[in-house]
């Protein structure tokens, strides 16, 4: 039973990929970041850039499992895509404490993919379907 | 007296000719509104809500039919991408310097789009790059040489019944559709038309006497999503740059 499930969480994401490889394409490619590692961050907002292509966000923030303390870059989705699941323009501003799930990038440097975010007030938000799905808690 | 009557028939002639030929030019034809691509998507790219009445989800855009030395080249191409892509190190892609899609992507572009029906025009907006269509209607067809190369192309129109007509010329080739090569030779065909009120379909039809053996044809489909806005898009803030030594994508972290 718990075999079958971690494999659910393991396929589901990579269906989203395959889905919405062409929507992807449209703008820049979500390869650079690893596509099963998932971490949980907690930590300080330092800058939210809304903007397109994508929406940034920084953060001062700590790995859940090693402890470490980074600055942070995260790549969000399109403003009208975040719009869509709930986002506003001013939904965050420096100073805010967050924990977001992110895949990091591949190469080791501190940027990575928005998977979901949690504001300080346990309210949750998406980063849309081409982004993928947060599959830890 | 008999001055100011003719003065006012003239008038009142003036007013009905201006009249008749706002009415003489084509009537709304119910596409006016915003689309989203069809089949639906939810979380972020659509309203996710299907249509009342289902319709078969057109196929896949078959692979191009490409002459044959053409056709190699894009099947290499197609297969070091996707290599490239699953070792994390994405090919480098007009998105990423954030160029809008143009034709034909656009029609199937990555956010929902907007139409509106005026006299003599039909305008698409695709809310991805803030793209814009203007299909200029019942107007001469434009030879593929005299087109100044844009994204859109230059499109023109005609009802044919119930079916609008588009054909476009004059993309740019730096504009590839599914990395497919085009000259400017390259005439797209499309033929769109309600299946029902919800649901809109447009046969579309690529030829280049240059780069293609034959036609290239598929169907997109559009689903209605009242009241939904068209956004603002404008790329101005790309982080990706194409790394100088290996050409892929990069992310610049700070």
């Amino acid at each position: 039973m718990r075999f079958r499930r971690a494999t659910r969480l393991v396929a589901t994401p990579f269906a989203i990929g395959v889905l919405f490889v062409s929507s992807l394409q449209a703008h820049h490619s979500f390869a650079p970041y690893e596509p099963n590692v998932q971490i949980k961050l907690s930590g300080m907002v330092t800058n939210f850039k809304w903007g397109n292509p994508h929406v940034y966000l920084e953060l001062d923030a700590v790995d859940a499992k090693s402890g470490d303390k980074r600055h942070w870059l995260v790549e969000c989705a399109s403003t009208s895509i975040l719009n869509r699941v709930g986002w506003r323009f001013n939904l965050l501003k420096p100073g805010d404490q967050v924990t977001v799930i992110v895949s990091p990038l591949r190469n080791g440097e501190p940027a990575a993919l928005l998977k979901q975010i949690v504001l300080a007030d346990g309210t949750k938000y998406s980063n849309g379907a081409a982004a993928g799905r947060s599959t830890i808690e | 007296m008999g001055l100011r009557l003719t003065l006012a028939t003239l008038l009142a002639t003036a007013a009905l000719g201006a009249s008749v030929l706002t009415q003489s030019a084509p009537v709304v034809r119910g596409l006016n509104g915003s689309w989203e691509n069809y089949p639906v998507r939810g979380d972020g790219f659509g309203s996710g809500v299907p249509p009342k009445v289902a319709v078969a989800v057109p196929a896949p855009v078959p692979e191009p039919p490409l002459k044959p030395p053409f056709l190699d080249e894009w099947r290499a191409t197609q297969a070091r991408n996707a290599e490239l892509t699953k070792k994390g190190l994405p090919p480098v892609s007009t998105g990423m310097a954030c160029m809008p899609e143009g034709m034909p992507a656009m029609m199937q572009g990555t956010f929902p789009m907007e139409i509106l029906e005026t006299p003599g025009q039909v305008t698409i907006i695709q809310e991805a790059y803030n793209q814009v269509r203007r299909v200029h209607l019942d107007a001469p067809a434009i030879a593929p040489q005299d087109a100044e190369p844009r994204f859109a192309g230059h499109s023109t129109g005609r009802w044919d019944g119930n079916t609008l007509v588009v054909e476009t010329v004059g993309v740019k080739e730096s504009v590839r559709f599914r990395n497919t090569p085009h000259s400017m030779r390259m005439r797209i065909v499309e033929r769109l038309r309600l299946v029902n009120d919800e649901i809109l379909e447009n046969q579309i039809t690529v030829d280049d006497p240059e780069y293609l053996a034959k036609p290239w044809s598929w169907t997109w489909m559009y689903k209605r999503w009242p009241g939904y806005r068209i956004e603002e898009y404008v790329c101005d803030d790309n982080r990706y740059f194409e790394d100088p030594a290996l050409r892929y994508q990069r992310l610049r972290v700070n």
